[in-house]
């Protein structure tokens, strides 16, 4: 049963002190060195970070993709660690690659993922038709994934993370290399998602796109989370710390929390016109 | 079985669609004894060798054609596409046992090797070979074959898993070559050398072979065929359960 906050409200996640470490060529990494995170039932939970500094291990943590050295994490109420299967039951997972066989049919792949997740062979074909629709891809449902555009692609990836209705949608930098256009359809993709109660918790680099979709975001640099909080919440902060006449943006608010400069992350965080 | 069987038809669709990474393992074994039995085919007159039980050499070398094609199979290419691409991840957060995902593809794997070793059999019947164990020998040639190639399936899906290369894979398939050559590959074991004797008794292809061997040139011998099957079943069981850990495993 999902635990929740003081306030009453359920937790879609919980992570505490929650450590990885693995061995490169160079030697030890700490990739993750200890964070806490709370994500409440129903939140678009934005999840920020240059990088390298642990955004995707972490998610990788969270969605028993990746064994975890130390602290505990709970889905949905369930440990990862103890009942990863418990776990799948309820997150969709769709990573920083579209996680899709090319040489299948969009329409292939939901049923076959639902399959996966226990439909019959008729419900299967029943979900798969109207999570096609939910993202706008009847009319390529037929053709081999390997035509797709990028965006088609990401937005089957969501389908397909959606067959089951997971109570928790892990997104890894979901519209990572989209043209504007497909990155606002995919935008409404997740408002329609969220809309429908699921808990999204969303890695991205794009700081417009957390700042439009997230109603609450922690970054993360070096291993731990640095900053905590709603977005207007932490651009207020920032604004009255440094007196600021105008209202600073997320990237200041980034720029500030990692210590880092506009130059030293070109190539790491961009800023997006939405 | 329900998630073997939807992934087993996955990499099946995969393959159909695939038919240039199909044919070669076709032609390639046939082209092996069509060139193998050229060279030494006269070596190795009907009427004065006793190990040929009365068919022509080709009939002798066609186990080592049927092992080559059931080795040949792209299982662990297809598992690295999938790895690279990020869908072996979809699977991995998906409720579907660890066993499961193995099975499938090797179960595809499986039905791929009876389509090919049937089409050579077939095709080299016009050539003078019969299978002399009848109907019954035919099954357990194919599914005798159809289980080494599990077998060896299962070995390059290790390959993959540990180095997640698709060169590395590739290279480690070619470790089916010195395996296939140090067997009674030309002629029966008690000819070879002693060396290559001892090597051959080593290699547990030398078995599977002699089991093929025994079921196109004899009638149902049980001895070669029942050591044929004990191998495969064992390394199956020892390949899948080494996959399977390697999954529970993966980071």
């Amino acid at each position: 049963m999902a635990r929740r906050t003081l306030a009453g409200m359920a937790l879609a996640v919980e992570a505490e002190q929650l450590v990885k470490h693995y061995s490169g060529r160079g030697g030890a990494v700490e990739a993750v060195r200890g964070v806490d995170l709370t994500v409440e039932a129903g939140e678009v939970f934005g999840f920020l970070g240059p990088n390298g500094a642990g955004k995707s291990t972490t998610v990788r943590m969270l969605t028993t993709l990746m064994s975890i050295t130390s602290g505990s994490a709970r889905v949905a109420g369930i440990d990862v660690a103890a009942d990863p299967d418990g776990a799948r039951r309820k997150i969709g997972v769709a990573l920083q690659e579209a996680g899709l066989d090319a040489r299948q049919t969009g329409r292939e792949l939901v049923i076959l993922q639902a399959r996966l997740f226990g439909s019959s062979r008729t419900q299967a074909a029943g979900r798969a038709q109207e999570l096609l629709e939910l993202v706008d891809l009847v009319e390529a449902a037929d053709r081999r994934i390997k035509g797709y555009s990028g965006g088609m692609k990401r937005r089957l990836d969501l389908a397909s993370a959606l067959v089951h209705e997971p109570e928790v949608l892990f997104l890894d930098e979901p519209t990572t290399g989209l043209d504007p256009a497909s990155r606002l359809t995919v935008w409404e993709e997740l408002r329609r998602i969220n809309g429908r109660g699921t808990t999204i918790f969303l890695t991205t680099q794009y700081l417009e796109e957390a700042d439009q979709l997230c109603d609450r975001l922690a970054i993360i640099d070096d291993g731990l989370i640095v900053r905590e909080g709603t977005p207007a919440d932490l651009k207020a902060e920032l604004r009255e710390r440094r007196g600021l006449a105008t209202e600073p943006t997320l990237d200041e608010v980034f720029l500030d929390v990692t210590g880092r400069t506009r130059e030293r992350t070109a190539g790491e965080v961009q800023e997006v016109q939405g | 079985m329900t998630h073997a069987m939807v992934l087993g038809q996955r990499a099946l669709r995969e393959a159909w669609r695939t038919p240039e990474a199909l044919l070669p393992t076709l032609f390639i074994p046939l082209f092996f004894l069509v060139v193998n039995v050229g060279q030494a085919g006269k070596i190795f007159p009907t009427g004065s060798t006793p190990f040929l039980e009365g068919q022509n050499y080709a009939a002798f070398q066609l186990p080592s054609s049927i092992l080559l094609a059931a080795s040949f199979g792209s299982a662990a290419l297809y598992l690295v596409e999938d790895i690279e691409g990020g869908y072996f991840d979809k699977l991995r957060a998906a409720p579907v046992s660890r066993t499961a995902i193995v099975l499938g593809r090797l179960a595809a794997e499986a039905a791929k090797s009876v389509a090919i070793t049937t089409a050579i059999v077939l095709l080299a019947l016009p050539f003078g070979i019969s299978i002399a164990s009848g109907p019954i020998g035919f099954l357990l040639l194919i599914l005798l074959t159809a289980s080494w190639a599990v077998v060896f399936a299962g070995f390059m899906q290790l390959i993959a898993l540990k180095t997640r290369s698709a060169a590395a894979t590739n290279s480690g398939g070619l470790v089916f070559f010195p395996l296939l050559f140090l067997t009674p590959n030309f002629v029966p074991r008690d000819l070879l050398t002693r060396p290559m004797e001892i090597a051959s008794t080593y290699n547990p292809v030398t078995y599977i072979m002699e089991g093929l061997r025994s079921l196109i040139l004899e009638d149902l011998a049980w001895a070669p065929i029942g050591r044929g099957f004990a191998v495969v079943a064992v390394l199956g069981v020892l390949m899948v359960a080494l996959n399977v850990r390697t999954i529970r495993r993966y980071d």
